[in-house]
């Protein structure tokens, strides 16, 4: 376990992220609403680069026939198969089961860390 | 993995429309300068896209559209032996035109052999002919076909009728004259002359159409084995590519119960019709059903000896691409090589 600070805040700007390589493991870090989230790049699916995926909302659980569009800047989505995923926790927008690796982030004096190992 | 041998059978090399101009006969050329192919198309939207988001080349173009860039992501990315480029210009038979139509395909069958097929021992082509005129797409088969690098003749399953059906047969004819496999792409299902893309009717949404694309295939494939293609061609082989694999043994079993009573309809089989369909057909595996349980495909894949019957494809670079190091892992290794190689060895006679 250990925290590794790689970016400066101003690294990402708001709705931004960046890719990083830490021990090996490359880790994607966005920026939704001024706070970070950390996933590896790599979906659980089929292994694609899903950092390299579209970030935005997308439809909500709805009634029939309506169109309920939210979750602005928090969803991405894999290149390659489509699967959307919740960014801040990690999880398949149709499956509990099925989730991205997250890992914690600690800010520190304008750095981002990333907190790897067990936790 | 690292060492298995790949065979991958649905590759989809693309370019814009005018890398076709230079291999178009007039009055064609004019057309597509102007106006470009026109492909008469589904019409379904898909949030996702088509194309796999990280294929885009480098230098810019459409996915799949350097060779170069293939080569790096694919060939070389996975360790591929041989892909089969597939293109796409199959989804022509959808348009109203049969001239045009077969100008088109005969425009990029040029283009695919000048342009692409040279550039990497891996390549190899499926050339592809329109089915709305049969006999010009013979013709076609006739002129093309026998081009070392050329492995097999691609049509596309949105078309006006059954492909079972005598009208097409100048094609299976041809094919089996050339010594090539036809395989059957979708695409364009409801799109321009096309038949309605579910036996149902027209759905309302992409999810819906693409996960039907199956009932095209199953219908194609009655069709095929009752009408006697299979006997009126006996060496012809068949490849069903990107229709899925888990309908097969419902359909062969359904198919086997009905001739039981119904064989005086079709005297010309000799056989149980799912016998011509083990004899003549392939299936490639992309997009390989996913059941939560892996061992429910495994079981499946046992009732069909469907070990003998698959092809490994991908279908870069195209959003339900299937990594070959990502699928069919709880297969025995005999039947993984079986599928991922040996069978499309065997099929396409490469070394």
């Amino acid at each position: 376990m250990g925290v590794y600070y790689v970016l400066s805040e101003e690294d990402i700007p708001e709705g931004g992220h960046a890719v990083v390589n830490i021990e090996g493991r490359e880790i994607g870090i966005y920026r939704i609403n001024g706070e970070y989230h950390a996933i590896l790049n790599y979906c659980p699916h089929q292994g694609a680069p899903i950092c390299a995926g579209l970030v935005s909302g997308t439809t909500l659980p709805s009634e029939v026939y309506d169109y309920e569009y939210g979750r602005a800047g928090e969803i991405v989505r894999c290149p390659w198969h489509g699967w959307e995923f919740d960014l801040q926790t990690g999880k398949s927008l149709f499956s509990d089961r099925i989730r991205v690796k997250k890992y914690k982030v600690e800010v520190h004096e304008g750095k981002v860390g990333v907190v790897m190992g067990r936790g | 993995m690292d060492d298995m041998k790949i065979i991958d059978v649905d590759v989809h090399n693309e370019q814009d429309d005018r890398a076709l101009l230079p291999y178009l006969q007039e009055p064609w050329r004019s057309r597509v300068a102007a106006s470009g192919i026109g492909y008469a198309g589904s019409g379904y939207y898909s949030p996702i896209g088509v194309m796999k988001k990280d294929s885009i080349p480098p230098g810019g173009g459409k996915a799949g559209s350097d060779p170069d860039y293939m080569i790096k992501q694919l060939i070389e990315g996975y360790n591929l032996d041989y892909a089969v480029l597939t293109g796409v210009v199959y989804n022509i038979s959808s348009t109203h035109d049969p001239d045009y139509a077969a100008a088109i395909c005969s425009a990029y069958n040029d283009y695919l052999i000048a342009e692409w097929l040279g550039k990497h021992k891996a390549f190899k082509g499926a050339m592809v002919v329109a089915t709305q005129d049969p006999l010009l797409a013979a013709r076609e088969i006739d002129r093309i076909g026998g081009h070392p690098d050329i492995v097999e003749v691609m049509i596309s399953s949105a078309a006006r009728s059954p492909l079972g059906q005598r009208y097409y047969h100048p094609i299976y004819e041809a094919t089996e004259r050339k010594g090539l496999p036809v395989a059957i792409h979708p695409g364009a299902e409801g799109g321009g002359s096309s038949t309605a893309p579910t036996a149902a009717g027209y759905p309302t949404r992409y999810i819906e159409w693409h996960t039907c694309l199956s009932q095209m295939f199953m219908a194609h494939l009655v069709s095929m084995v009752c009408e006697g293609v299979f006997v009126k061609y006996p060496s012809l082989k068949v490849v069903l590519v990107e229709g899925g694999v888990a309908w097969l043994p419902a359909l062969m079993w359904r198919l086997d119960k009905n001739y039981k009573a119904l064989r005086s309809t079709v005297p010309w089989l000799t056989r149980m019709p799912s016998e011509y369909i083990r004899d003549h057909c392939y299936l490639s595996t992309q997009p390989i059903e996913e059941p939560d349980n892996p061992q429910h495909l495994i079981d499946l894949f046992n009732m069909i000896d469907a070990e003998n019957m698959l092809l490994y494809s991908s279908d870069y670079p195209h959003w339900d691409f299937d990594s070959p190091s990502h699928i069919l892992r709880g297969l025995k290794p005999e039947a993984r090589r079986k599928i991922f190689y040996e069978n499309a060895k065997q099929l396409y006679r490469l070394d």
